[in-house]
């Protein structure tokens, strides 16, 4: 067992700053710390260890080649390369919506999880930012079911409003304002959050 | 804040040999071919294009001057034949047991001929048609025409200085390279 290592708010400025000074080290050190968290991302949206993988290796080349553009005054490292992780991984999944069996496969697996979000397994709580997950899970479990739902289909789907609403059988209005409420209940919990913490 | 949800997925432990394959493509020195592709496709299609552009501005000069140089030999030819000191003399001749013609078309005034010959059998490799203008003081040279093919020839000949009236003409088969004095059998022998 690993033991869980620790990303302050001072090691992701220190990494930053190594990464953009071209330190190699620094790469594999971040591989180390967020590796797990983004293959999980990508798996979670994808439902394909390969084509995760695959969003993982995108992921920390575009990290390498875009350092310069992570404004650490808009916000820290992690969510930058998990939002990246996110983008990448729906690219991925709107172009194999393409291929109509995988598709069919894919609302299978949705349709197993009912569209919630499946607590970890015990033994990957070794990873580091294991506290945090917990954190996020709590703060969604705060949501209403329907508010939920919406975050979720938004969010891992990557769905527009409109096509929540029709998946949901709701008024788009009522869409905009579940998400609306949503992401302000969400602020509001995760505000603290600028650290990874054990 | 949201951005925090991409922890809401459960980690998953990489495969131990995924961190050399990310970093060893993440840490590769970024291919430039495209970029150089791109410049040799510019180069290729801007040489070709220069290439093009002076080709066919040589091929138009080119044409230009073949289409003046054809103007004016219709200009001469026109002159020629519907001139009003032009005589037109027809001249029937036999050779090699064919029958074929010899048009002499004789421009007074600027002292020139053209000459066609139709139907001539062409010449044994060691002979050639000599024409003559025959004048006061005797037999003069027009030219030697060598002819291998059995096609029609077209001439232009400058006649004799004007102290040499001409009066008619003859064509001889002579040695290839042309004799000083008809030698030959006679092909045509006519008095204007």
């Amino acid at each position: 067992m690993t033991s869980p290592k620790r990303l302050s708010q001072e090691h992701q400025r220190s990494l930053t700053r190594r990464l953009k000074a071209r330190d190699e080290r620094a790469l594999g050190e971040l591989y180390d710390v967020v590796a797990p968290w983004i293959l999980g991302l990508a798996f979670r949206i994808l439902q394909d260890e390969d084509e995760a993988e695959e969003v993982v290796s995108d992921v920390f080349v575009q990290v390498w080649r875009r350092i310069d553009q992570h404004d650490a005054g808009r916000g820290p490292l992690v969510p930058w390369i998990l939002s990246i992780a996110r983008n990448r991984s729906l690219d991925a999944l709107r172009r194999r919506r393409r291929w109509w069996r995988k598709s069919a496969l894919l609302e299978q697996a949705h349709a197993v999880e009912g569209g919630n979000v499946a607590p970890a397994a015990p033994h990957e709580a070794t990873v580091p930012g294991w506290p945090l997950h917990r954190e996020v899970h709590a703060a969604l479990a705060a949501l209403s079911e329907e508010q939920r739902r919406v975050v979720v289909l938004s969010y891992f789907e990557g769905l527009s409003h409109g096509q929540i609403a029709r998946r949901l059988h709701q008024p788009l209005g009522t869409v905009k304002t579940r998400l609306r409420m949503a992401h302000q209940k969400l602020t509001e919990g995760l505000r603290h959050l600028k650290d990874w913490v054990e | 804040m949201t951005d925090w949800l991409g922890m809401l997925a459960a980690p998953r432990t990489p495969r131990p040999e995924l961190k050399g394959r990310v970093l060893a493509r993440a840490l590769a020195p970024r291919r430039r071919w495209p970029l150089a592709a791109a410049a040799m496709i510019t180069l290729a299609v801007g040489g070709g294009a220069w290439w093009a552009y002076h080709t066919i501005g040589t091929l138009t000069a080119e044409r230009d001057g073949l289409a003046a140089r054809v103007h004016a030999l219709e200009d001469t030819v026109s002159t020629f034949i519907h001139g009003p000191a032009t005589q037109l003399i027809q001249i029937p001749v036999s050779t090699g047991g064919r029958v074929g013609s010899v048009t002499i078309f004789a421009d007074s005034v600027r002292h020139r001929w053209l000459v066609r010959c139709d139907g001539l059998a062409p010449n044994a490799r060691d002979q050639a048609y000599q024409l003559w203008f025959i004048t006061e003081r005797g037999m003069a040279t027009a030219a030697v025409m060598p002819m291998d093919q059995d096609k029609p020839m077209v001439m232009g000949l400058e006649m004799p200085g004007a102290d040499q009236r001409v009066l008619g003409a003859a064509m001889t088969i002579e040695p290839r390279a042309g004799s000083a004095s008809p030698s030959g059998p006679v092909v045509f022998h006519r008095l204007l």
